[in-house]
């Protein structure tokens, strides 16, 4: 920095005293307790599985040669994958139930909106009672008459990550509803009288008109939802606990249950480097402009 | 028509059913006899009801610490997020754009990060500080999470305060603290309010940094956690139920104010 711009510097500083002071505590908390942790896990993810010979890259290669790792971030994302999906899906239908006008609509709306309203903890404790053996989802299909014995959820690999795929679906599909009907709300009615006189059907109205102008909104519910699938924690520890780990619940049994900081900051460096590439995708396709409305 | 009005209400009823039922098992479960739960075939209605289990949370005092714990760090977090995020989003949002957008979006973003890898170099730390299982480190965690929500919706608050309202305060002769406190603050006072509400909802549901960050001394979303784990339901349904009552009921309160952006990183798995 040349002497110039120095004192052009300092002057601004001078100058924005006041505001320096007020930002100071929050800009000192962000760097002491956010910003300096993470950088001390991706270090700590650099020494040996038993701490030191910093800068190695045995954790990692000790992680991913062990089999619960693999079976960790293939269910993360399988989760991610076919939760992301289906929430779409049904967030749209419901968004599309909500933009008509029917009796009722107002309490509707409510009772849509009470998965928002519970823990994900305890979400994930009901949950539990649903998909347990002698749970209430097994007693409905046995009173349909669909099922003889009960079934056991946590057996296999599909059954308990569909599990969880509902458990992940019931807490958010309503958040997802609210970002599509926000964007509903903001197509001009105009559009679909125009299409219905000119024969336009109800699903070529959906198709050709809805879908398009509502992919930004789709685009933005599509990656702040895959972010949170990725960190997806509490739903699979109470689920299905070590049966069917994922990416968080990994680095979580490596340090608490296992007692190795260093290879649960690798499988968390991990985590948050599909984390950031996410993020990429996202300011990339929706543009920084979207992101704090 | 008629027939996609029917199609129309059957689809209601069925999803409304489906978002009900989980709650409805819950409070249920917490208020059953065991030989309704405990069968083979477990029971859809309420047949024999018992307040046993609520009456034995609070008769063997067992639900206070918990309880008084949970109220203390949502509290305490709400107060300290306040006390750092106001001054710091006034002045983010007297900042020129060009600096401002980079600022926020960061801090959206550090929301985004995986909470596992934050709260192990957290907990690493405070082992060696004595924080572990402590009110105040609790505190400092859930801040990590919450700071950066509360600044931001105080940032939007703050930038709808006329910039004209300061500029005539100060010509009458305020000081530029005075113009905080007398004129920017007040007219601020609805969002703050807001975010003071979401800050203590947050720390009062959260579980990660809860479950990296205690030993012995558990908040309410870890007893659920401990009894789920025991197998022991009656237990889990009564603490999960009275962990969800503030949540619900602040929820419907704020309805109008749950943006899906408020939600983002803040709803997961």
């Amino acid at each position: 920095m040349s002497f110039v711009s120095f004192s052009f510097f300092l002057k601004r500083i001078s100058k924005n005293k006041f505001e320096i002071i007020l930002i100071l505590p929050l800009a000192l908390f962000v760097f002491g307790f956010t910003i300096g942790p993470i950088i001390q896990a991706i270090m700590m993810s650099f020494e040996g599985i038993f701490g030191g010979n910093f800068p190695t890259l045995a954790s990692y290669s000790y992680i991913v040669h062990h089999h619960y790792f693999k079976a960790a971030l293939f269910n993360t994302i399988f989760i991610t994958g076919v939760g992301l999906s289906l929430e779409l899906i049904f967030g749209m239908i419901l968004a599309l139930i909500l933009s008509e006008k029917f009796f009722g609509r107002g309490i509707f709306r409510a009772v849509m909106l009470l998965p928002l309203g519970i823990p994900t903890i305890v979400s994930a404790s009901n949950m539990a009672f649903i998909f347990s053996t002698q749970g209430f989802l097994n007693e409905l299909l046995y009173r349909i008459g669909l099922i003889e014995v009960p079934i056991d959820w946590r057996v296999g690999t599909i059954k308990p990550l569909m599990t969880i795929v509902v458990a992940d679906m019931w807490k958010v599909t309503p958040l997802v509803m609210l970002i599509l009907l926000a964007g509903l709300e903001s197509i001009d009615k105009q559009l679909y009288e125009a299409a219905k006189v000119d024969g336009a059907g109800r699903w070529h109205r959906f198709r050709h008109i809805t879908l398009p102008l509502l992919k930004p909104y789709i685009t933005m519910a599509l990656v702040i939802r895959g972010i949170d699938a990725f960190r997806i924690f509490e739903l699979p520890l109470v689920m299905a606990g070590r049966h069917v780990p994922v990416m968080s619940s990994y680095a979580y049994f490596e340090y608490v249950e296992r007692n190795n900081p260093y290879t649960s900051a690798a499988g968390a460096t991990i985590l948050l480097i599909m984390i950031i590439i996410a993020i990429s995708v996202y300011l990339k396709a929706v543009g920084t402009e979207e992101v704090t409305r | 028509m008629k027939k996609y009005k029917i199609f129309l209400t059957l689809l209601v009823i069925f999803f409304g059913i489906l978002m009900i039922s989980p709650v409805y098992f819950m409070v249920k479960i917490s208020i059953s006899q065991p030989q309704d739960i405990f069968t083979q075939h477990p029971t859809f209605l309420i047949h024999n009801t018992t307040a046993k289990w609520w009456r034995w949370i609070f008769s063997t005092k067992e639900v206070w610490a918990p309880f008084i714990k949970s109220l203390e760090v949502a509290t305490l977090t709400a107060l300290f997020s306040l006390a750092i995020a106001v001054p710091g989003s006034y002045a983010i949002s007297r900042l020129p754009l060009k600096v401002r957008y980079p600022l926020v979006l960061g801090l959206f973003f550090t929301r985004m990060f995986p909470e596992v890898g934050i709260a192990l170099p957290i907990s690493v730390n405070f082992i060696k500080w004595g924080l572990l299982d402590s009110v105040l480190g609790l505190v400092i965690a859930h801040m990590i999470r919450i700071l950066p929500l509360v600044t931001w919706i105080l940032v939007g608050t703050f930038e709808t305060v006329p910039k004209v309202l300061e500029e005539a305060s100060s010509i009458d002769g305020c000081s530029r603290l005075g113009t905080l406190r007398r004129i920017v603050i007040p007219l601020a006072a609805p969002g703050i309010a807001v975010g003071t509400i979401f800050a203590w909802l947050g720390s009062w549901e959260e579980f990660t940094y809860a479950v990296y960050l205690t030993l012995a001394k558990r908040t309410l979303p870890l007893q659920v956690f401990y009894y789920i784990n025991r197998g022991n339901w009656f237990l889990t349904a009564t603490y999960a139920t009275l962990t969800a009552i503030p949540v619900i009921i602040i929820t419907y309160a704020m309805q109008k104010y749950l943006r899906a952006g408020y939600m983002a990183g803040a709803v997961k798995g």
